[in-house]
Protein backbone atom coordinates (compact mmCIF):
# COMPACT_ATOMS: atom_id res chain seq x y z
CA UNK A 1 0.00 0.00 0.00
CA UNK A 2 2.78 2.51 0.81
CA UNK A 3 4.41 2.02 -2.77
CA UNK A 4 1.15 2.47 -4.54
CA UNK A 5 0.60 5.72 -2.31
CA UNK A 6 4.20 6.78 -3.32
CA UNK A 7 3.80 6.10 -6.93
CA UNK A 8 0.54 8.12 -6.61
CA UNK A 9 2.03 10.74 -5.03
CA UNK A 10 4.32 11.30 -8.01
CA UNK A 11 1.22 11.08 -10.52
CA UNK A 12 -0.22 13.53 -8.29
CA UNK A 13 2.57 15.68 -8.80
CA UNK A 14 2.95 15.13 -12.16
CA UNK A 15 -0.95 16.23 -13.13
CA UNK A 16 -0.02 19.35 -11.06
CA UNK A 17 2.53 19.91 -13.38
CA UNK A 18 0.75 19.46 -16.46
CA UNK A 19 1.35 15.86 -17.69
CA UNK A 20 -1.47 14.14 -19.12
CA UNK A 21 0.20 11.10 -18.94
CA UNK A 22 0.11 11.07 -15.50
CA UNK A 23 -2.94 12.25 -15.14
CA UNK A 24 -4.33 9.53 -17.09
CA UNK A 25 -2.31 6.93 -15.00
CA UNK A 26 -3.92 8.52 -11.82
CA UNK A 27 -7.32 8.21 -13.96
CA UNK A 28 -7.08 4.33 -14.96
CA UNK A 29 -5.50 3.74 -10.93
CA UNK A 30 -8.75 4.69 -9.50
CA UNK A 31 -11.72 4.65 -12.28
CA UNK A 32 -12.65 1.20 -11.37
CA UNK A 33 -13.59 1.61 -7.68
CA UNK A 34 -15.01 5.18 -8.46
CA UNK A 35 -17.28 4.25 -10.59
CA UNK A 36 -18.37 0.48 -8.84
CA UNK A 37 -19.05 3.11 -6.43
CA UNK A 38 -21.18 5.13 -7.53
CA UNK A 39 -23.19 2.30 -9.72
CA UNK A 40 -24.03 0.30 -6.30
CA UNK A 41 -25.27 3.51 -4.93
CA UNK A 42 -27.23 4.61 -8.04
CA UNK A 43 -28.23 1.49 -9.31
CA UNK A 44 -28.11 3.42 -13.09
CA UNK A 45 -25.01 2.43 -15.13
CA UNK A 46 -25.37 5.63 -17.39
CA UNK A 47 -25.88 7.55 -14.04
CA UNK A 48 -23.05 5.83 -12.17
CA UNK A 49 -20.54 6.98 -15.43
CA UNK A 50 -21.83 10.84 -15.45
CA UNK A 51 -21.16 10.77 -11.35
CA UNK A 52 -17.38 9.13 -11.76
CA UNK A 53 -16.86 11.36 -14.74
CA UNK A 54 -17.98 14.49 -12.98
CA UNK A 55 -16.30 13.74 -9.98
CA UNK A 56 -13.18 13.67 -12.04
CA UNK A 57 -13.35 16.51 -13.48
CA UNK A 58 -13.69 17.97 -9.71
CA UNK A 59 -11.24 16.52 -8.67
CA UNK A 60 -8.75 17.20 -11.20
CA UNK A 61 -10.36 20.96 -11.52
CA UNK A 62 -9.22 21.33 -7.91
CA UNK A 63 -6.03 19.39 -8.26
CA UNK A 64 -4.03 22.51 -7.58
CA UNK A 65 -5.24 22.76 -3.93
CA UNK A 66 -4.96 19.39 -3.17
CA UNK A 67 -2.26 18.58 -0.55
CA UNK A 68 -0.03 16.43 -1.58
CA UNK A 69 0.79 14.60 1.69
CA UNK A 70 -2.57 13.71 1.72
CA UNK A 71 -3.91 10.27 -0.43
CA UNK A 72 -5.92 10.55 -3.67
CA UNK A 73 -8.52 8.18 -3.30
CA UNK A 74 -10.29 9.47 0.02
CA UNK A 75 -10.81 13.09 -1.86
CA UNK A 76 -11.95 11.62 -4.73
CA UNK A 77 -14.30 8.76 -2.99
CA UNK A 78 -16.01 11.74 -0.81
CA UNK A 79 -16.95 13.50 -4.18
CA UNK A 80 -17.97 10.30 -5.64
CA UNK A 81 -20.10 8.80 -2.93
CA UNK A 82 -21.94 12.06 -2.02
CA UNK A 83 -23.00 12.79 -5.63
CA UNK A 84 -23.98 9.49 -5.96
CA UNK A 85 -26.09 9.53 -2.98
CA UNK A 86 -27.76 13.41 -3.96
CA UNK A 87 -28.68 11.29 -6.95
CA UNK A 88 -30.09 8.81 -5.57
CA UNK A 89 -31.92 10.96 -3.26
CA UNK A 90 -33.18 13.20 -5.88
CA UNK A 91 -34.61 10.32 -7.50
CA UNK A 92 -36.54 9.42 -4.72
CA UNK A 93 -38.16 13.07 -3.99
CA UNK A 94 -39.00 13.55 -7.90
CA UNK A 95 -41.75 10.58 -7.92
CA UNK A 96 -40.21 10.58 -11.49
CA UNK A 97 -43.25 9.16 -13.64
CA UNK A 98 -41.56 6.58 -16.44
CA UNK A 99 -43.33 7.36 -19.81
CA UNK A 100 -41.71 4.76 -21.54
CA UNK A 101 -40.06 1.35 -21.29
CA UNK A 102 -37.55 2.10 -24.17
CA UNK A 103 -36.28 5.12 -21.61
CA UNK A 104 -37.03 3.31 -18.68
CA UNK A 105 -34.04 3.93 -15.82
CA UNK A 106 -33.13 0.39 -15.86
CA UNK A 107 -34.14 -1.35 -12.55
CA UNK A 108 -31.87 -4.01 -10.69
CA UNK A 109 -31.61 -6.75 -13.33
CA UNK A 110 -32.12 -4.51 -16.08
CA UNK A 111 -29.17 -3.50 -18.41
CA UNK A 112 -28.95 -6.87 -19.10
CA UNK A 113 -27.27 -7.68 -15.99
CA UNK A 114 -28.28 -11.00 -15.12
CA UNK A 115 -30.40 -10.78 -11.66
CA UNK A 116 -28.05 -10.52 -8.63
CA UNK A 117 -29.30 -11.76 -5.00
CA UNK A 118 -26.57 -8.25 -3.48
CA UNK A 119 -27.23 -5.94 -5.63
CA UNK A 120 -30.69 -6.77 -5.30
CA UNK A 121 -30.39 -6.02 -1.68
CA UNK A 122 -28.52 -3.08 -1.52
CA UNK A 123 -31.13 -1.67 -3.95
CA UNK A 124 -33.48 -2.16 -1.81
CA UNK A 125 -31.27 -0.09 1.43
CA UNK A 126 -32.30 3.90 1.51
CA UNK A 127 -29.25 5.67 -0.55
CA UNK A 128 -27.05 6.08 2.52
CA UNK A 129 -26.84 2.89 3.95
CA UNK A 130 -26.11 2.06 0.39
CA UNK A 131 -23.24 4.41 0.81
CA UNK A 132 -21.62 3.47 4.26
CA UNK A 133 -21.63 -0.53 3.09
CA UNK A 134 -20.17 0.38 -0.08
CA UNK A 135 -17.36 2.79 1.24
CA UNK A 136 -16.94 0.31 4.38
CA UNK A 137 -16.81 -3.54 2.18
CA UNK A 138 -15.78 -2.07 -1.50
CA UNK A 139 -13.75 0.56 -0.62
CA UNK A 140 -12.44 -0.81 2.71
CA UNK A 141 -12.69 1.89 4.90
CA UNK A 142 -13.20 2.08 8.68
CA UNK A 143 -16.28 3.07 10.38
CA UNK A 144 -14.12 6.33 11.69
CA UNK A 145 -12.39 7.01 8.07
CA UNK A 146 -16.47 6.80 6.78
CA UNK A 147 -17.26 9.10 9.30
CA UNK A 148 -14.89 11.74 8.71
CA UNK A 149 -15.18 10.94 4.87
CA UNK A 150 -19.39 11.66 5.21
CA UNK A 151 -18.89 14.58 7.57
CA UNK A 152 -21.00 12.42 10.01
CA UNK A 153 -21.40 10.93 13.65
CA UNK A 154 -19.56 7.78 14.33
CA UNK A 155 -22.45 6.59 15.66
CA UNK A 156 -24.26 7.06 12.62
CA UNK A 157 -22.15 5.40 10.13
CA UNK A 158 -22.39 2.38 12.23
CA UNK A 159 -26.02 2.55 12.54
CA UNK A 160 -26.83 2.31 9.11
CA UNK A 161 -23.78 -0.17 8.68
CA UNK A 162 -26.13 -2.24 11.25
CA UNK A 163 -29.27 -1.82 9.74
CA UNK A 164 -27.93 -2.21 6.48
CA UNK A 165 -26.59 -5.47 6.57
CA UNK A 166 -29.07 -6.57 9.22
CA UNK A 167 -30.97 -5.74 5.53
CA UNK A 168 -29.04 -7.52 3.21
CA UNK A 169 -28.47 -10.10 5.57
CA UNK A 170 -24.33 -9.69 5.80
CA UNK A 171 -22.15 -9.19 8.57
CA UNK A 172 -19.96 -6.96 9.43
CA UNK A 173 -16.26 -8.35 9.18
CA UNK B 1 -18.20 -9.27 0.32
CA UNK B 2 -15.98 -7.62 -1.36
CA UNK B 3 -15.43 -9.61 -4.00
CA UNK B 4 -19.36 -10.42 -4.01
CA UNK B 5 -19.28 -6.37 -4.80
CA UNK B 6 -16.17 -6.96 -6.96
CA UNK B 7 -18.58 -9.74 -9.18
CA UNK B 8 -21.03 -7.29 -10.07
CA UNK B 9 -21.45 -6.72 -13.45
CA UNK B 10 -21.65 -2.98 -14.37
CA UNK B 11 -23.38 -2.65 -17.97
CA UNK B 12 -20.32 -1.30 -20.39
CA UNK B 13 -18.07 -0.47 -17.89
CA UNK B 14 -15.05 -0.54 -20.01
CA UNK B 15 -16.82 2.09 -23.03
CA UNK B 16 -17.34 4.02 -19.92
CA UNK B 17 -13.94 4.14 -19.20
CA UNK B 18 -12.41 4.49 -22.38
CA UNK B 19 -15.60 7.44 -22.80
CA UNK B 20 -14.09 9.19 -18.95
CA UNK B 21 -10.51 8.39 -19.82
CA UNK B 22 -10.77 10.59 -23.33
CA UNK B 23 -13.21 13.11 -22.01
CA UNK B 24 -10.59 13.82 -18.61
CA UNK B 25 -7.75 14.25 -20.62
CA UNK B 26 -9.42 16.57 -22.80
CA UNK B 27 -10.91 18.93 -20.38
CA UNK B 28 -7.55 18.60 -18.64
CA UNK B 29 -6.00 20.36 -21.41
CA UNK B 30 -8.29 23.42 -21.12
CA UNK B 31 -7.06 26.63 -19.90
CA UNK B 32 -8.83 26.82 -16.79
CA UNK B 33 -7.91 23.33 -16.05
CA UNK B 34 -4.65 23.45 -16.03
CA UNK B 35 -3.23 26.29 -13.60
CA UNK B 36 0.17 26.70 -14.91
CA UNK B 37 2.61 28.89 -13.56
CA UNK B 38 1.96 32.23 -15.27
CA UNK B 39 5.56 33.87 -16.61
CA UNK B 40 5.93 37.44 -17.39
CA UNK B 41 5.27 37.69 -21.20
CA UNK B 42 4.57 41.46 -21.19
CA UNK B 43 8.18 42.29 -22.95
CA UNK B 44 8.12 39.37 -25.05
CA UNK B 45 4.68 40.15 -25.79
CA UNK B 46 5.99 44.06 -26.89
CA UNK B 47 8.63 42.93 -28.31
CA UNK B 48 6.71 40.90 -31.30
CA UNK B 49 4.12 43.48 -31.69
CA UNK B 50 6.90 45.84 -32.63
CA UNK B 51 8.47 43.30 -34.62
CA UNK B 52 5.03 42.86 -36.79
CA UNK B 53 4.69 46.66 -37.04
CA UNK B 54 8.32 47.29 -38.67
CA UNK B 55 7.79 44.24 -40.87
CA UNK B 56 4.54 45.92 -41.99
CA UNK B 57 5.92 48.99 -43.03
CA UNK B 58 9.01 47.71 -45.02
CA UNK B 59 7.49 44.99 -46.77
CA UNK B 60 4.56 43.24 -48.92
CA UNK B 61 4.59 40.69 -47.13
CA UNK B 62 4.43 42.54 -43.84
CA UNK B 63 1.36 44.64 -45.15
CA UNK B 64 -0.34 41.26 -45.46
CA UNK B 65 0.21 40.33 -42.25
CA UNK B 66 -0.87 43.64 -40.95
CA UNK B 67 -4.26 42.85 -42.97
CA UNK B 68 -4.61 39.54 -41.24
CA UNK B 69 -3.89 41.25 -38.10
CA UNK B 70 -7.21 43.30 -38.84
CA UNK B 71 -9.29 40.77 -39.92
CA UNK B 72 -8.60 39.23 -36.56
CA UNK B 73 -8.50 42.01 -34.89
CA UNK B 74 -12.31 43.13 -36.10
CA UNK B 75 -14.42 45.51 -38.41
CA UNK B 76 -12.94 48.49 -38.72
CA UNK B 77 -16.64 50.45 -39.18
CA UNK B 78 -17.80 48.83 -36.41
CA UNK B 79 -20.77 51.11 -34.03
CA UNK B 80 -19.65 51.67 -31.17
CA UNK B 81 -22.56 50.09 -29.23
CA UNK B 82 -25.70 48.69 -29.64
CA UNK B 83 -27.49 51.76 -30.78
CA UNK B 84 -30.59 49.65 -32.80
CA UNK B 85 -31.09 46.06 -34.31
CA UNK B 86 -31.20 45.85 -37.40
CA UNK B 87 -34.82 44.24 -37.96
CA UNK B 88 -37.28 43.80 -35.05
CA UNK B 89 -37.26 41.55 -32.38
CA UNK B 90 -35.89 40.89 -29.28
CA UNK B 91 -32.30 39.28 -28.44
CA UNK B 92 -32.03 37.01 -25.44
CA UNK B 93 -27.85 37.02 -24.20
CA UNK B 94 -25.98 35.05 -21.49
CA UNK B 95 -23.29 37.20 -19.64
CA UNK B 96 -21.21 37.09 -16.63
CA UNK B 97 -23.80 39.72 -14.87
CA UNK B 98 -26.65 37.51 -16.04
CA UNK B 99 -29.69 37.20 -18.89
CA UNK B 100 -30.37 40.10 -20.42
CA UNK B 101 -32.99 41.18 -23.14
CA UNK B 102 -31.88 43.60 -25.98
CA UNK B 103 -34.64 45.25 -27.86
CA UNK B 104 -34.58 46.68 -31.24
CA UNK B 105 -33.81 50.08 -30.37
CA UNK B 106 -30.81 48.91 -28.53
CA UNK B 107 -31.99 49.20 -25.08
CA UNK B 108 -30.75 45.95 -22.54
CA UNK B 109 -32.24 44.68 -19.43
CA UNK B 110 -30.43 42.89 -17.32
CA UNK B 111 -33.48 40.19 -16.32
CA UNK B 112 -31.34 38.68 -13.20
CA UNK B 113 -28.22 36.40 -12.91
CA UNK B 114 -28.83 32.90 -14.99
CA UNK B 115 -26.57 31.30 -16.78
CA UNK B 116 -28.88 30.16 -19.71
CA UNK B 117 -32.08 31.08 -21.19
CA UNK B 118 -34.93 30.63 -24.02
CA UNK B 119 -37.96 32.40 -25.17
CA UNK B 120 -41.29 31.18 -24.66
CA UNK B 121 -43.01 30.39 -27.87
CA UNK B 122 -44.35 33.60 -28.59
CA UNK B 123 -41.36 35.89 -26.74
CA UNK B 124 -43.75 36.56 -23.66
CA UNK B 125 -41.76 34.69 -21.40
CA UNK B 126 -38.22 33.81 -20.74
CA UNK B 127 -37.22 30.82 -19.38
CA UNK B 128 -33.86 30.35 -17.45
CA UNK B 129 -31.39 28.63 -15.58
CA UNK B 130 -28.89 28.84 -13.16
CA UNK B 131 -26.83 25.91 -11.45
CA UNK B 132 -29.58 24.32 -9.21
CA UNK B 133 -32.91 26.48 -10.65
CA UNK B 134 -35.34 26.61 -13.09
CA UNK B 135 -36.94 29.62 -13.38
CA UNK B 136 -39.89 31.65 -15.89
CA UNK B 137 -39.50 35.37 -15.81
CA UNK B 138 -41.68 37.87 -17.67
CA UNK B 139 -39.37 40.02 -19.77
CA UNK B 140 -39.31 43.08 -17.10
CA UNK B 141 -37.50 39.96 -14.75
CA UNK B 142 -40.69 39.25 -12.84
CA UNK B 143 -39.98 35.49 -11.86
CA UNK B 144 -43.42 33.49 -12.45
CA UNK B 145 -42.04 30.20 -10.92
CA UNK B 146 -38.84 28.42 -10.19
CA UNK B 147 -37.89 24.66 -9.39
CA UNK B 148 -34.96 23.57 -7.51
CA UNK B 149 -32.99 20.56 -10.06
CA UNK B 150 -29.59 19.77 -9.61
CA UNK B 151 -27.25 20.91 -12.16
CA UNK B 152 -30.14 22.62 -14.59
CA UNK B 153 -28.63 23.25 -18.24
CA UNK B 154 -30.64 23.42 -22.23
CA UNK B 155 -33.96 24.83 -21.12
CA UNK B 156 -36.05 24.95 -24.50
CA UNK B 157 -40.06 26.15 -24.32
CA UNK B 158 -42.18 25.11 -27.24
CA UNK B 159 -46.04 24.80 -27.24
CA UNK B 160 -49.24 26.93 -28.34
CA UNK B 161 -51.06 29.63 -27.02
CA UNK B 162 -52.52 27.87 -24.47
CA UNK B 163 -50.24 24.89 -24.03
CA UNK B 164 -46.32 25.00 -23.42
CA UNK B 165 -44.15 22.81 -22.48
CA UNK B 166 -40.30 23.49 -21.44
CA UNK B 167 -37.88 21.02 -21.44
CA UNK B 168 -34.23 20.78 -19.70
CA UNK B 169 -31.66 18.76 -18.73
CA UNK B 170 -30.38 18.24 -14.87
CA UNK B 171 -27.11 16.57 -14.59
CA UNK B 172 -27.42 13.68 -17.19
CA UNK B 173 -31.15 13.31 -17.12
CA UNK B 174 -33.74 14.60 -19.32
CA UNK B 175 -36.83 16.57 -18.15
CA UNK B 176 -40.36 18.04 -19.29
CA UNK B 177 -42.69 20.51 -17.29
CA UNK B 178 -45.62 22.47 -18.53
CA UNK B 179 -45.27 26.06 -18.98
CA UNK B 180 -47.08 26.97 -15.39
CA UNK B 181 -44.21 24.79 -13.42
CA UNK B 182 -46.29 21.71 -12.92
CA UNK B 183 -46.16 18.14 -13.37
CA UNK B 184 -42.21 17.73 -13.88
CA UNK B 185 -41.61 14.61 -15.12
CA UNK B 186 -38.19 12.83 -15.42
CA UNK B 187 -37.90 11.22 -18.60
CA UNK B 188 -34.59 10.09 -18.57
CA UNK B 189 -33.72 6.56 -19.04
CA UNK B 190 -30.50 5.03 -19.99
CA UNK B 191 -28.19 5.88 -21.38
CA UNK B 192 -28.74 8.76 -20.09
CA UNK B 193 -28.60 12.46 -21.58
CA UNK B 194 -25.60 13.72 -23.48
CA UNK B 195 -24.92 17.46 -22.65
CA UNK B 196 -26.67 18.58 -25.83
CA UNK B 197 -29.27 20.70 -26.25
CA UNK B 198 -32.60 18.90 -26.48
CA UNK B 199 -35.04 20.24 -29.89
CA UNK B 200 -38.92 20.48 -30.14
CA UNK B 201 -40.86 19.80 -32.78
CA UNK B 202 -43.32 21.91 -34.13
CA UNK B 203 -46.32 19.79 -34.92
CA UNK B 204 -49.08 18.38 -32.47
CA UNK B 205 -47.97 15.77 -29.74
CA UNK B 206 -45.08 17.93 -28.23
CA UNK B 207 -42.11 15.58 -30.14
CA UNK B 208 -38.98 16.00 -28.24
CA UNK B 209 -35.37 14.83 -29.62
CA UNK B 210 -32.31 14.43 -27.54
CA UNK B 211 -28.62 13.04 -27.76
CA UNK B 212 -27.73 10.39 -25.41
CA UNK B 213 -24.10 9.72 -24.16
CA UNK B 214 -23.48 6.81 -26.89
CA UNK B 215 -24.63 9.14 -29.48
CA UNK B 216 -28.24 8.27 -30.41
CA UNK B 217 -31.13 10.58 -30.90
CA UNK B 218 -34.24 9.91 -29.18
CA UNK B 219 -37.64 11.16 -30.51
CA UNK B 220 -40.44 11.23 -27.21
CA UNK B 221 -43.77 11.96 -28.08
CA UNK B 222 -44.14 13.85 -24.52
CA UNK B 223 -47.36 14.14 -24.44
CA UNK B 224 -48.77 10.69 -24.91
CA UNK B 225 -45.84 9.35 -23.08
CA UNK B 226 -43.98 7.03 -25.56
CA UNK B 227 -40.63 7.47 -27.58
CA UNK B 228 -41.04 7.78 -31.69
CA UNK B 229 -37.53 6.11 -32.32
CA UNK B 230 -34.23 5.91 -31.54
CA UNK B 231 -31.34 7.18 -34.47
CA UNK B 232 -28.35 4.65 -34.99
CA UNK B 233 -25.11 6.16 -32.58
CA UNK B 234 -23.38 9.39 -34.57
CA UNK B 235 -20.02 10.46 -33.70
CA UNK B 236 -20.78 13.03 -30.90
CA UNK B 237 -23.77 15.33 -31.44
CA UNK B 238 -23.78 18.47 -30.63
CA UNK B 239 -26.64 20.40 -31.92
CA UNK B 240 -30.05 19.29 -32.91
CA UNK B 241 -32.61 20.95 -34.91
CA UNK B 242 -36.06 20.18 -36.49
CA UNK B 243 -37.35 21.54 -39.52
CA UNK B 244 -40.09 24.38 -39.31
CA UNK B 245 -42.39 21.63 -40.73
CA UNK B 246 -41.48 18.85 -38.30
CA UNK B 247 -40.53 16.40 -40.69
CA UNK B 248 -36.65 16.51 -40.53
CA UNK B 249 -34.08 16.76 -37.69
CA UNK B 250 -30.55 17.87 -38.32
CA UNK B 251 -28.10 17.04 -36.29
CA UNK B 252 -24.39 18.44 -36.59
CA UNK B 253 -21.94 15.67 -35.05
CA UNK B 254 -18.45 15.48 -35.46
CA UNK B 255 -17.23 16.19 -39.08
CA UNK B 256 -20.98 15.71 -40.58
CA UNK B 257 -24.58 17.18 -41.25
CA UNK B 258 -26.93 14.22 -40.68
CA UNK B 259 -30.53 14.88 -41.76
CA UNK B 260 -33.05 12.39 -39.66
CA UNK B 261 -36.52 11.38 -41.25
CA UNK B 262 -38.97 12.88 -38.42
CA UNK B 263 -41.03 9.76 -38.28
CA UNK B 264 -39.01 6.89 -37.75
CA UNK B 265 -35.33 8.36 -37.17
CA UNK B 266 -33.56 6.87 -40.45
CA UNK B 267 -30.71 8.89 -41.81
CA UNK B 268 -32.33 10.06 -45.02
CA UNK B 269 -28.98 12.28 -46.13
CA UNK B 270 -25.77 13.58 -44.49
CA UNK B 271 -22.99 15.58 -45.95
CA UNK B 272 -19.02 16.07 -44.12
CA UNK B 273 -19.22 19.02 -42.63
CA UNK B 274 -15.28 18.96 -40.98
CA UNK B 275 -14.93 22.24 -40.19
CA UNK B 276 -18.54 22.81 -38.89
CA UNK B 277 -19.11 24.15 -35.48
CA UNK B 278 -22.66 25.68 -35.76
CA UNK B 279 -25.26 25.18 -37.67
CA UNK B 280 -29.02 27.06 -37.92
CA UNK B 281 -32.06 26.77 -40.14
CA UNK B 282 -33.15 29.54 -41.92
CA UNK B 283 -36.52 30.10 -40.93
CA UNK B 284 -39.47 29.29 -42.73
CA UNK B 285 -37.34 27.27 -45.43
CA UNK B 286 -34.80 24.59 -45.06
CA UNK B 287 -31.68 26.36 -45.81
CA UNK B 288 -28.71 25.64 -43.39
CA UNK B 289 -26.59 28.42 -42.22
CA UNK B 290 -23.52 26.92 -41.14
CA UNK B 291 -19.98 28.47 -39.49
CA UNK B 292 -16.91 26.39 -39.99
CA UNK B 293 -13.53 27.53 -39.12
CA UNK B 294 -10.80 25.64 -41.91
CA UNK B 295 -7.35 26.83 -43.09
CA UNK B 296 -7.19 29.95 -40.19
CA UNK B 297 -10.82 31.57 -41.58
CA UNK B 298 -13.55 31.13 -39.83
CA UNK B 299 -16.70 31.55 -42.55
CA UNK B 300 -20.52 32.00 -42.36
CA UNK B 301 -22.33 30.07 -45.09
CA UNK B 302 -25.58 29.47 -46.03
CA UNK B 303 -26.42 26.70 -48.87
CA UNK B 304 -22.80 26.34 -49.21
CA UNK B 305 -21.95 30.56 -50.08
CA UNK B 306 -19.96 32.20 -48.34
CA UNK B 307 -21.27 35.10 -46.47
CA UNK B 308 -18.70 36.23 -44.10
CA UNK B 309 -15.29 35.40 -43.15
CA UNK B 310 -12.55 36.12 -40.77
CA UNK B 311 -9.16 35.45 -39.50
CA UNK B 312 -10.29 35.50 -36.32
CA UNK B 313 -12.84 33.47 -34.44
CA UNK B 314 -15.94 33.43 -34.43
CA UNK B 315 -18.67 31.79 -32.12
CA UNK B 316 -22.22 31.44 -32.37
CA UNK B 317 -24.86 31.57 -35.23
CA UNK B 318 -28.06 32.84 -35.17
CA UNK B 319 -31.12 33.78 -37.40
CA UNK B 320 -33.25 37.10 -36.43
CA UNK B 321 -37.06 36.06 -36.77
CA UNK B 322 -37.64 37.38 -40.15
CA UNK B 323 -34.74 35.33 -41.50
CA UNK B 324 -33.38 38.23 -43.41
CA UNK B 325 -30.10 38.50 -40.86
CA UNK B 326 -27.33 36.35 -39.32
CA UNK B 327 -25.72 37.14 -36.47
CA UNK B 328 -22.43 35.71 -35.10
CA UNK B 329 -19.95 36.75 -32.62
CA UNK B 330 -16.33 37.68 -33.02
CA UNK B 331 -14.81 37.13 -28.97
CA UNK B 332 -11.54 38.50 -30.31
CA UNK B 333 -12.51 41.50 -31.39
CA UNK B 334 -15.10 42.20 -29.14
CA UNK B 335 -18.06 42.54 -31.97
CA UNK B 336 -21.32 41.06 -32.86
CA UNK B 337 -21.29 40.97 -37.15
CA UNK B 338 -24.78 41.19 -38.21
CA UNK B 339 -24.84 39.91 -41.35
CA UNK B 340 -27.25 40.10 -43.56
CA UNK B 341 -28.81 36.67 -46.00
CA UNK B 342 -27.78 38.06 -49.09
CA UNK B 343 -24.37 38.77 -48.05
CA UNK B 344 -24.12 41.99 -49.42
CA UNK B 345 -24.62 43.92 -45.66
CA UNK B 346 -22.66 43.54 -42.67
CA UNK B 347 -22.97 45.34 -39.63
CA UNK B 348 -20.63 45.46 -36.51
CA UNK B 349 -21.18 46.75 -33.22
CA UNK B 350 -18.11 46.93 -30.75
CA UNK B 351 -17.23 46.91 -27.07
CA UNK B 352 -19.81 44.22 -26.86
CA UNK B 353 -18.78 42.50 -23.26
CA UNK B 354 -18.75 45.62 -21.47
CA UNK B 355 -22.15 46.58 -22.45
CA UNK B 356 -23.97 43.33 -20.69
CA UNK B 357 -21.16 43.97 -17.87
CA UNK B 358 -18.92 40.49 -18.86
CA UNK B 359 -15.53 39.51 -18.11
CA UNK B 360 -16.56 36.81 -20.91
CA UNK B 361 -17.89 37.04 -24.70
CA UNK B 362 -21.47 37.35 -24.04
CA UNK B 363 -23.30 34.25 -25.80
CA UNK B 364 -26.65 34.84 -28.09
CA UNK B 365 -29.67 32.77 -26.17
CA UNK B 366 -32.08 33.89 -28.96
CA UNK B 367 -33.78 36.49 -31.46
CA UNK B 368 -37.25 36.47 -31.32
CA UNK B 369 -40.49 37.37 -32.63
CA UNK B 370 -41.31 40.44 -35.42
CA UNK B 371 -44.18 41.31 -33.19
Amino acid sequence: MSIRWRDERALVRGAQGGSSAALEELFRLHWGRAHRAAYLVVHDAAAAEDIAQESFLAAIRNLDRFDRRRPFAPWLHRIVVNRAIDHARARTLRAETVLDPLLAAPGVGGDGVPDDSLLTAIAALPPEQRAVIVLRHLLEYTPGEIAELLMLPRGTVNSRLRRGLDAIGGTEQ
Amino acid sequence: MRQELDRIVIPEATEAEERAARIIVAAFHEPRLVQRHRRVRGPLVALSVAVVVVAAVLSPPGRAVVNQVRRAVGIDDARPALFSLPTPGRLLVAADSGIWIATPDGSRRLLGRYDEASWSPFGRFVVASRTNELATLEPNGTVRWTVARPGVRFPRWTGTATDTRIAYLTRSRLHVVAGDGKDDVDIGGAPAAAHVAPAWANGFGFVLSYADTHGRITSILTAKGGALWRSVALQAPRSLEWTGNGKELLVLSTGRISTLRGTDGREIANRPAPSALSIALRPGTDAVAELGRADGASRVKLAGRVLFSSAGELRGLTWSPDGRWLLTGAPESDQWVFIRADGRKIVAVSNISAQFRSGTFPRVEGWCCSK
